[in-house]
């Protein structure tokens, strides 16, 4: 059992919603994202997912592709992934996850990569653009089930009852369930049939739901009490950080966690 | 319908648009045996795109490399420019079946955003291309034409804004639409089943080579010889022959400036093997996996990524990769316009430059067919200014003082 599973137990057994933030790792630079993580962890949040940064980030809209780039023009590195989230891992008690595209694990070698994230202390890995198909060439996911670190499924309102079957048979930990169709970033508006999908969801996924993409309010967060266990609140935290002064970055999104946390 | 050529190719896509593929794998599996639509497909090609296109026996260029037979299969005499409409033709009759109304693509030099253009106005579909930046500024004038053919031309702004990153955009705007968009993806790369259903519409080229050839020579062709962006036109040209061992068969990638990192795009060269935009092959990439910079002259071979069959037939060693630089290029261009009266593109100069390697090395019994990808009125711009040509310049200027007057 680790960090992970303890936590969905927490939250299985306190009833009330489990909030996970997103940081792009080196965005707006390395030190802020430890700054960044440690806040999240002493505000109250249960999950952080650490996005290690790519060139090619099909998955994310403009707001998480603009940060991607800063870091990596910053010149962040694989490297300073682990370091960060060994050090992070140290001072946090909840948590952590990486996000990253499979080019990354791929080209760093992708049993030595699960290896070493679980070195540092992650608990899961998601990973948008490796599906279940690959899996007979990739051998992804049962490296993750070898190494005990939680290999996150992402599926959608897209996801048929076949390939929700097919996912729920591996999926580890908890499901990352896209609230639309399309990449991440905030919205004003919930998809309006976010619960009835759920509920289809619900009836074959039999572990913890997470629910991510476009959760920008605590009214977001309200309308999923009941129907998910974990809401994913990314790209809004970015929108907070662009948006403000350098030092008043840290206490805007302090503020806005204790705001939409229920 | 294989997914994977080798350790090549695959789904690599978020869970969201498998479905969308798989449905699109499906249909395009039917109608692949089904007589009517390919009867369709070929009539389109014959009545609408001009086909077949000419093989042209380059006989002043031959006499001056005094070495092997040169001909030229010219895919610039297509409806549209360039090779890319063959495979347009071939999707926006699936997208039909497959009840879509919109068609969205990517585009690098803009020929096969021309090309998407071009099917979605015949065939009543709305479309949206992306183009990055970078790409808009070089080739504007094929923006000029897929605003005339109705299209709705996106610039993307983000990455280094130029086909990988149009790439990306359509991907997003795939996974956001897929319920009623079509994305008709430009090359033989991508997530399956796109490399193979590409492969299968391009494959004419290849095979009107073989017939013309037969015909004028009663043989097959020593060399075929074509540019490779991410390798529509040469997979096209090549298919048929991949069998045929006494056929030599060269892809030419973009040498760019030199083979230093940013100022090149041969995959073969400075890649290695990764997993990016929906498929695995070569990349240009650092030791991270992060896509580098590439560069050429040519925008339809400025591109980090190359078709997944390409990369296993390189293996295999099938197919040969050499790259040509972008001066090579220039001269190959401005030699085959004065030799053979044809201005091709700068993207199948690269192959021409190659052929002018080639040749003279040859004895004369040899023959080299050369493929012309498209033609080059979409380089004007490009080529003024590699010439230094002042006339063209004070035209230019003219025409946008002109120009603004009429607009204010």
């Amino acid at each position: 059992m680790n960090n992970l599973d303890v936590k969905l137990q927490e939250i299985k057994k306190r009833g009330k919603i489990g909030i996970m933030t997103h940081v792009v790792i080196g965005y707006p630079s390395l030190k802020d994202t430890e700054k960044l993580v440690i806040s999240m962890a002493n505000f109250g949040v249960d999950i952080v997912e650490l996005q290690i940064p790519f060139s090619d980030p099909l998955a994310d809209g403009p707001t998480i592709m603009k940060a991607c780039e800063e870091s990596l023009r910053q010149g962040t590195k694989v490297a300073d992934a682990l370091v960060i989230a060994n050090k992070l891992a140290g001072k946090v008690f909840i948590p952590l996850l990486f996000m990253c595209y499979y080019n990354t694990i791929f080209k760093y070698g992708i049993e030595k990569f699960i290896r070493d994230a679980k070195n540092v202390g992650v608990s899961g890995l998601i990973v948008p653009d490796i599906p279940l198909d690959e899996e007979p060439y990739e051998h992804f996911i049962a490296i993750c089930k070898k190494y005990e670190i939680h290999g996150i499924r992402v599926i959608s309102p897209a996801t048929t009852g076949e390939r929700l079957e097919k996912n729920s048979k591996i999926a580890s930990g908890f499901v990352y369930f896209t609230s639309r169709q399309g990449s991440t970033g905030a919205s004003l508006k919930l998809n309006p049939k976010l619960s009835e999908n759920l509920g289809r969801i619900k009836k074959i996924i039999k572990i913890p739901v997470a629910v991510g993409f476009g959760i920008s309010k605590k009214e977001h967060i309200q309308q999923l009490q009941g129907y998910a266990d974990i809401v994913v609140v990314g790209s809004k935290i970015i929108d907070i950080i662009d948006s403000s002064a350098r030092d008043k970055m840290l206490k805007n999104v302090e503020n806005f966690i204790l705001k939409i946390k229920i | 319908m294989k997914s994977h050529f080798g350790q090549y190719g695959g789904m690599y896509v978020p869970e969201m648009l498998i479905p969308a593929l798989q449905r699109l794998a499906g249909e395009y599996e039917k109608a692949r045996k089904d007589k009517a639509f390919l009867k369709e497909f070929e009539d389109l090609l014959k009545n609408y795109v001009g086909r077949p296109s000419p093989l042209i026996f380059a006989k002043n260029l031959t006499k001056k490399l005094n070495g092997a037979k040169i001909y030229l299969k010219n895919e610039g005499a297509n409806l549209s420019g360039a090779h890319k409409i063959n495979h347009c033709i071939g999707q926006a009759l699936i997208a039909k079946r497959l009840g879509k109304t919109r068609l969205i693509a990517e585009t690098g030099a803009g020929q096969h955003g021309v090309a998407t253009a071009t099917v979605a106005a015949k065939f009543g579909f709305s479309c949206t291309i992306y183009m990055g930046e970078v790409d808009m500024d070089r080739q504007r004038p094929n923006v000029f034409l897929m605003e005339q053919l109705g299209a709705k031309v996106v610039p993307v702004l983000h990455g280094s804004r130029t086909l990988k990153d149009a790439v990306n955009a359509a991907i997003k705007d795939y996974l956001e639409n897929s319920e009623n968009t079509h994305y008709l993806l430009g090359s033989i790369l991508g997530p399956h089943p796109f490399p193979t259903m590409n492969r299968d519409f391009q494959s004419i080229v290849g095979k009107e080579i073989r017939k013309q050839l037969k015909t004028t020579e009663k043989r097959l062709p020593d060399y075929v010889i074509a540019c490779v962006g991410g390798g529509s036109n040469a997979i096209g040209a090549f298919y048929t022959f991949l069998k045929e061992k006494s056929v030599n068969l060269i892809g030419v990638e973009a040498g760019g400036k030199g083979l230093e990192v940013g100022k090149h795009a041969s995959r073969f060269k400075g890649g290695t093997v990764g997993v990016i935009e929906g498929y695995k092959s070569y990349f240009l990439q650092d030791s991270d996996g992060q896509m580098q910079k590439t560069h050429s002259i040519s925008a339809g071979l400025d591109y980090p990524g190359i078709g997944p069959e390409l990369a296993l037939l390189h293996d295999k060693g099938r197919i040969e990769f050499i790259s040509a630089t972008d001066s090579e290029a220039v001269s190959a261009l401005k030699l085959l316009a004065k030799t053979e009266g044809i201005i091709c593109a700068l993207e199948s100069a690269h192959a021409v430059a190659h052929a002018i390697k080639l040749a003279p090395k040859l004895s004369k019994e040899k023959i080299i067919v050369v493929n012309l990808s498209g033609r080059g009125d979409k380089d004007i711009f490009i080529l003024a200014k590699a010439f230094k040509d002042k006339n063209f310049y004070e035209f230019i200027k003219r025409e946008a003082e002109e120009g603004v007057i009429a607009y204010e």
